[in-house]
């Protein structure tokens, strides 16, 4: 290829790239400017700029309660996923590992039926009797730690597999460690990566989950989404701000978990 | 008695048998090798020794002592692997420190310990590196002077050699037979590279489909091969059934025979009555492939000079050393 193409060619990649990433930021561009107008209706551009409506949002206690009960059932049925996963893979992969073609499987079902179907059945199962939990925390912190199941297994398989884990557990307990001391200190500081990135993907997803926490507690455990649900018909100014606020805590979040993330050796 | 001595041992596995009874005698201070082809069970002989595998029946004694109903932490026993299986968390140091790190030695003990094995492997400045900062064959040397250094009473090697390029295979091969013979360790190797298994072994076991078909020192393998699978397996023999060798010898034969090839001589002079079908270059020796009497000969002659070499097509005599005539099973 002679370097006249390839800087065609250069150029077009170039373009694309860019072109993409303005599909995906105009949106978030335009809400940003919406959320910082002090008015922009009959005008082409805005009538002023003003964080009044950042200031109303973050002074709402109703706003900084959904927020943290958002947090709580995210974080909850995080390390729900964690504290079950985490020793069900090892189970799977080391000592059974037939049976990760079935876990693949299983995996699929939070999928393979939609939200709204799932909701009325959790509905009808959890609204009464021995169980009753619609309308309360726990069942949305059970409902997400399905959701999160696919991210965390397949992340942290992904992992598993990357690190040779039969190998390095027989090398542990040859040189003494028992089964727990091989997995807690050689193989779960080896998963590190996996689990932050499977960590990152469910919480972002269960972060902005609305379908289940409208249907299954709605206003009874208001959180963030429906919250903004709530909120559709006061100021679009206000929701603006929400949906930047929701974006920029998410975007945070994720630059610090990468940060953590960082190998001492690189 | 036998420092390690494995009885009648059995293991299945999924309704298969994979051996059904094997027997092996080790001396201590010995460098025996499990030679054999993929699939032949001397990997999984390995991870029965080490308890890593459980057994289905029979014995192994250690020093004495049937080991097979202890686990793999209490039998003392240190493997290295192909994979390396270096803990990718952990510096050098502290790779090679975690053996001793679950024996709660102290650290002062532990520091001079590391030290002292991380110079045995030549291995002393990269103590603070991780393992993804190493080449392969610094790996393996970490890898085994992890499995040194916590004294264990037998050393297993599972094809440690297997993943590295051919220069660093052969230097460090070397090495690890030096520091077998400095510590004066029991070692079981396991390859199916016959060169390695010749050059390495002070005594060779020979697999094939789950049992033990031939043992011996290096050169009783390699010049009387017990069985077809032997000559097959260790150098390059020529295989010949009884008709093909009564034809190549001109005088009637009962039974198979195996030739080496470099004891097949080739020259200008006698009766011309084999012929050059064709040749290839190995470095210091030349491999001919023969026709004498109606039967294919390979043929090794050592590469002195192109002067020497027969091109395709020559008329040459042959001269067979008899007592390099094996009789095969």
């Amino acid at each position: 290829m002679s370097r006249a193409e390839s800087g065609a060619v250069g150029v077009y990649h170039r373009v694309v790239v860019y072109l993409l990433f303005a599909i995906l930021l105009l949106p978030l561009l335009g809400t940003f400017i919406y959320s910082i107008s002090s008015s922009w209706s009959a005008t082409i551009l805005p009538s002023g700029f003003s964080l009044k409506w950042y200031v109303q949002l973050w002074s709402d206690p109703r706003f900084l309660h959904a927020f943290g009960q958002s947090l709580l059932v995210c974080v909850g049925a995080l390390i729900l996923s964690v504290v079950l996963i985490l020793p069900l893979l090892f189970v799977v992969h080391y000592h059974f590992p037939r049976l990760d073609a079935l876990m693949n499987i299983l995996i699929l079902l939070p999928f393979a039926v939609p939200p709204v179907v799932s909701s009325v059945g959790l509905l009808q199962l959890y609204g009464s009797g021995p169980f009753a939990m619609v309308g309360t925390p726990w069942i949305l912190i059970g409902c997400y730690f399905t959701v999160a199941l696919p991210f965390m297994y397949r992340a942290i398989t992904n992992n598993l597999q990357a690190i040779n884990l039969r190998d390095l557990m027989d090398a542990a307990q040859l040189l003494g460690a028992s089964t727990f001391q091989a997995a807690f200190l050689v193989v779960l500081p080896n998963l590190r990566k996996g689990l932050m990135v499977a960590l990152l993907l469910s919480f972002s997803f269960l972060f902005g989950e609305f379908v289940f926490a409208n249907i299954l507690v709605g206003t009874r455990y208001e959180t963030l989404q429906v919250y903004l649900n709530n909120m559709r018909n006061s100021s679009g100014h206000f929701t603006s701000a929400l949906v930047i606020s929701y974006f920029f805590f998410v975007l945070v979040l994720t630059w610090a978990a990468n940060i953590l993330n960082r190998d001492k050796s690189e | 008695m036998s420092y390690v001595s494995v009885q009648h041992l059995k293991k299945n596995y999924l309704g298969t048998t994979v051996f059904s009874d094997i027997n092996c005698e080790i001396q201590k201070g010995e460098f025996v090798t499990l030679l054999g082809p993929s699939g032949c069970g001397k990997s999984t002989l390995l991870r029965c020794i080490a308890g890593l595998t459980a057994v289905d029946g029979g014995k192994i004694l250690l020093d004495g002592v049937d080991i097979v109903p202890l686990s793999p932490q209490k039998r003392g026993i240190g493997m290295v692997f192909q994979s390396y299986a270096l803990f990718p968390n952990m510096t050098v140091e502290q790779n090679v420190a975690f053996g001793l790190r679950m024996q709660k030695v102290n650290a002062d003990d532990s520091k001079k310990r590391v030290g002292e094995v991380l110079r045995l492997v030549e291995l002393q400045d990269f103590a603070a590196r991780y393992p993804h900062q190493l080449s392969g064959g610094q790996c393996q040397r970490v890898a085994l002077a992890r499995s040194l250094v916590t004294r264990p009473r037998l050393l297993l090697l599972d094809e440690p050699l297997s993943a590295l390029d051919a220069r660093i295979r052969k230097h460090l091969r070397e090495q690890i037979r030096q520091i077998q013979r400095e510590l004066g360790l029991t070692t079981i190797f396991v390859t199916h590279d016959q060169e390695e298994a010749l050059t390495m072994s002070d005594r060779i076991f020979l697999m094939n489909q789950g049992t033990i078909v031939q043992s011996g020192d290096a050169e009783t393998l390699y010049t009387a091969p017990v069985d077809v699978f032997a000559a097959g397996f260790i150098g390059n023999y020529n295989l010949l059934d009884a008709q093909s060798a009564s034809k190549l010898l001109q005088r009637p034969i009962e039974h198979r025979i195996a030739i080496r090839p470099e004891a097949i001589e080739l020259s200008l002079n006698g009766e011309l009555d084999a012929q050059v079908r064709s040749h290839s270059l190995l470095g210091n020796v030349i491999r001919y492939r023969i026709e004498a009497r109606g039967v294919e000969l390979v043929v090794d002659v050592l590469n002195r000079s192109a002067a020497d070499l027969h091109p395709d097509g020559q008329r040459l005599a042959l001269f067979i050393d008899p007592t390099a005539l094996c009789k095969v099973a």
